[in-house]
């Protein structure tokens, strides 16, 4: 008698915690536990921290007495900076202006010495070292640097004009050219980043192009405006929005050189909301100078990259 | 056998480091006293103190601009020491409502109270609760340059104001290039204490007052005070002084006075362009139009102990032997330590009777003599924030921005408003 073999039906895959585990589902499972470990550490440290700054904004705290006993005062925080602070609407007139200027003179000047290094000079290299050198340097031993370079009575830059003819500035104690010199100091530092940046984008323009244009006829300040600077709009969108980033939170070079003086002639935003928190021990306004910090540099942003988009796009 | 024996070995260890460990207490000590000039003096002072309580202290030091942030956000993060070192204009927000001093001991305070001045104690308190030890007590006097006076034709330091301008505008030199080579008087922009604490001397010398009597409102913004602003005005326009030489130059030689604490003398000794005995001199402030003496504003230090502290019994121990005699005649550590380091004059006493000699140095003699007459800093909650206001109207007069009346009318509003809105 032939005996018959059963086989057991299929059902499915395993079952477990009332899912029914496919392999598409173990691999989905299995995403999610991977990603929610840096999402955890996103949510601590990062979301964390800024829905607590949001909350210290609508209260006033010295970080003194405990967080349970802090004094909610609604937007007081936001409307005192913005209706009847002083020194805040000055922080953020320094601060844009300090933006302003940087953010111009690194795109023309960083565009304009990355064409000079991308083209065939000798020591290259060296060139493109030195002029990076100033990243790698601490902002605060620029500072200090800078401070004798443009001291009145016994700095380099004064004894240049004298030699001019030019009578003896004071600048780091002047209202009006004490942010000139820092504006100055940041440009020699970061300038340096944005040219090595300019100088990938230049690299990456096809030379079939350039060599195209030459046959047509077209010189360079043609080669320049129709194939150079179109091309490279993209890599302008990233420097014009990084610089402005980040010169809209200056404070090292300032805090350095001026320390916000004189007479708050160079005070920035960061600068007052340090000083407000660790000084006047005021972290309710200060974290409401964060917030709104933290919207403008969102709205700058946010319009340069449609502004700039739309023309790289066109 | 042998696996035995090396855990014995390792067991036997860890037992002796956890004997080490828990026999001995250690206080995590915060100050701003860190410069290489005062860490053997320091060392000493805490090595003597930690064999009499029988603990381990820990010192660490930060610069004085650092130590209010260090302290702050120490404490917020869970990581406060236990004693502190504090500027005692400081007290108001660290002793107020959930506040982080722990309060002495009554014998303490006691003992406080028996052995240092009221001014000092007044100092040292807020809310009515004396908050520790007091160190270093700092009043301001006029330090000048005498050679650079006599090379002027002056062999007296000014007493009044229309001297002081007189003497500032002979000292100033302007080479040919017109670069400042010598300045007569300066001040120490940048620093609100620099700018401040000189102002107020210059301000009580002047009759004025910084603060209403109550502690209320500011007082700065009177007829003396715009006197007081005016001098510097004057002092810019005759040439007696230049913002691009500030008063940190006299140890450098090129300046010819300021206004200036003591605590300043341990720069001038170590000075190499001037000679600390034969060229240094002391004067009172300088009386101005309104005033009839000279007046001085002094301010203190002390160490206090943290609230949250697991060790308060042993760090106001410790805090006691630091501040006490253990010899009579002989001083306390801290005593020794504040005149052998810094110059400083000691708060106790008993540590200015046993340093007198120290003491008696023509330059610290003066100082000495003024805390009799020194009027303390206002010690009231928004304080720091009043004299930052004041440090930036005061330096847009310097920067010739707008005039003193001005200058201080803002100032007062803006003082005021941070006043009241402390007391509310």
């Amino acid at each position: 008698m032939k005996m018959a073999r059963v086989t057991p039906a299929y059902e499915g895959p395993p079952r477990r915690f009332g899912i029914r585990w496919t392999p598409r589902r173990q691999r989905t499972f299995w995403a999610y536990v991977f990603v929610s470990l840096p999402l955890l550490g996103l949510l601590l440290f990062f979301v964390g921290p800024i829905a607590f700054g949001l909350w210290v904004s609508l209260n006033d705290w010295n970080m003194v007495t405990p967080v349970t006993q802090m004094r909610w005062r609604g937007l007081d925080n936001y409307v005192y900076l913005l209706t009847r602070d002083p020194i805040f609407p000055r922080a953020m007139a320094n601060t844009f202006a300090f933006a302003a200027g940087g953010v111009t003179v690194n795109v023309v000047l960083g565009l304009s010495l990355a064409l000079l290094l991308n083209q065939s000079i000798r020591f290259k290299p060296l060139w493109r070292v030195l002029y990076f050198l100033p990243v790698m340097t601490a902002p605060l031993a620029l500072a200090v640097l800078f401070g004798f370079l443009f001291n009145r009575n016994y700095g380099l830059v004064n004894d240049f004009l004298v030699s001019l003819g030019i009578a003896r500035q004071p600048f780091l104690s002047h209202p009006d050219q004490a942010l000139l010199v820092i504006i100055a100091i940041a440009i020699y530092q970061y300038v340096g980043y944005y040219i090595v940046i300019y100088l990938a984008g230049l690299q990456g323009i096809p030379k079939e192009l350039y060599d195209a244009a030459s046959v047509d006829g077209a010189n360079a300040w043609q080669r320049l405006g129709y194939i150079t600077l179109p091309l490279l709009k993209p890599v302008t969108l990233f420097v014009v929005v990084t610089n402005t980033i980040g010169a809209l939170q200056v404070f090292d070079i300032v805090f350095a050189t001026t320390g916000g003086g004189p007479a708050n002639r160079t005070m920035t935003v960061v600068l007052y909301m340090y000083d407000t928190a660790f000084k006047f021990s005021r972290m309710g306004r200060a974290s409401a100078m964060a917030f709104i910090l933290f919207l403008i540099i969102l709205i700058i942003t946010l319009v340069q990259l449609r502004l700039l988009r739309d023309r790289t796009r066109g | 056998m042998t696996h035995t024996r090396t855990w014995t070995t390792i067991f036997s260890g860890l037992l002796l480091l956890a004997g080490f460990s828990f026999g001995q207490q250690t206080l995590n000590i915060l100050t701003h006293w860190g410069e290489e000039l005062h860490r053997g003096p320091m060392e000493r002072m805490v090595a003597t103190c930690e064999a009499e309580v029988g603990v381990s202290a820990n010192v660490r030091t930060v610069p004085f601009g650092d130590l209010f942030t260090t302290i702050v956000t120490g404490r917020a993060a869970g990581i406060a020491p236990d004693i502190y070192h504090l500027y005692n204009l400081w007290l108001p927000e660290f002793t107020g409502e959930g506040g982080m001093l722990a309060a002495p001991p009554q014998e303490a305070i006691d003992h406080i109270t028996a052995h240092v001045a009221p001014a000092v104690v007044e100092g040292i308190s807020a809310g009515g609760q004396v908050w520790g030890y007091p160190t270093e007590v700092n009043t301001y006097l006029l330090i000048y340059n005498k050679r650079l006076l006599e090379e002027a034709g002056y062999d007296a330091p000014p007493s009044t104001w229309d001297e002081l301008k007189e003497i500032a505008a002979a000292i100033t030199q302007v080479d040919a290039t017109g670069a400042v080579t010598q300045v007569g008087f300066g001040v120490l922009p940048g620093w609100d204490s620099g700018v401040v604490h000189p102002f107020a001397s210059l301000l009580f010398s002047n009759a004025g007052e910084y603060l209403t009597e109550d502690m209320t409102a500011t007082a700065f913004d009177s007829p003396e005070g715009i006197e007081t602003l005016q001098l510097y005005a004057d002092l810019l326009e005759n040439g007696g002084m230049d913002m691009s030489v500030a008063g940190w130059e006299l140890p450098n030689g090129i300046v010819g006075m300021v206004v200036m604490a003591n605590w300043w003398r341990a720069t001038l000794r170590a000075s190499e362009a001037i000679d600390y005995d034969t060229e240094v001199g002391v004067a009172p402030v300088p009386v101005g139009p309104s005033g009839s003496q000279s007046m001085t504003l002094s301010y203190n230090w002390l160490w206090s102990v943290d609230a949250s502290s697991a060790s308060q019994d042993t760090a106001w121990e410790f805090l006691h032997c630091l501040n006490t005699e253990a010899e009579p005649g002989h001083g306390s550590p801290s005593g020794q330590f504040l005149v052998e380091a810094l110059g400083a004059i000691p708060s106790f006493e008993y540590d200015q009777e046993a340093h007198a000699e120290a003491l008696g140095d023509f330059f610290l003699q003066a100082f000495v003599d003024s805390t009799q007459f020194a009027r303390p800093e206002p010690v009231v909650a928004g304080g720091q924030e009043v004299k930052t206001i004041l440090q930036g109207e005061i330096e847009s007069v310097l920067i010739g921005a707008t005039d003193p009346a001005t200058a201080l009318r803002v100032a007062g509003v803006r003082g005021d408003d941070v006043l009241e809105e402390m007391q509310r």
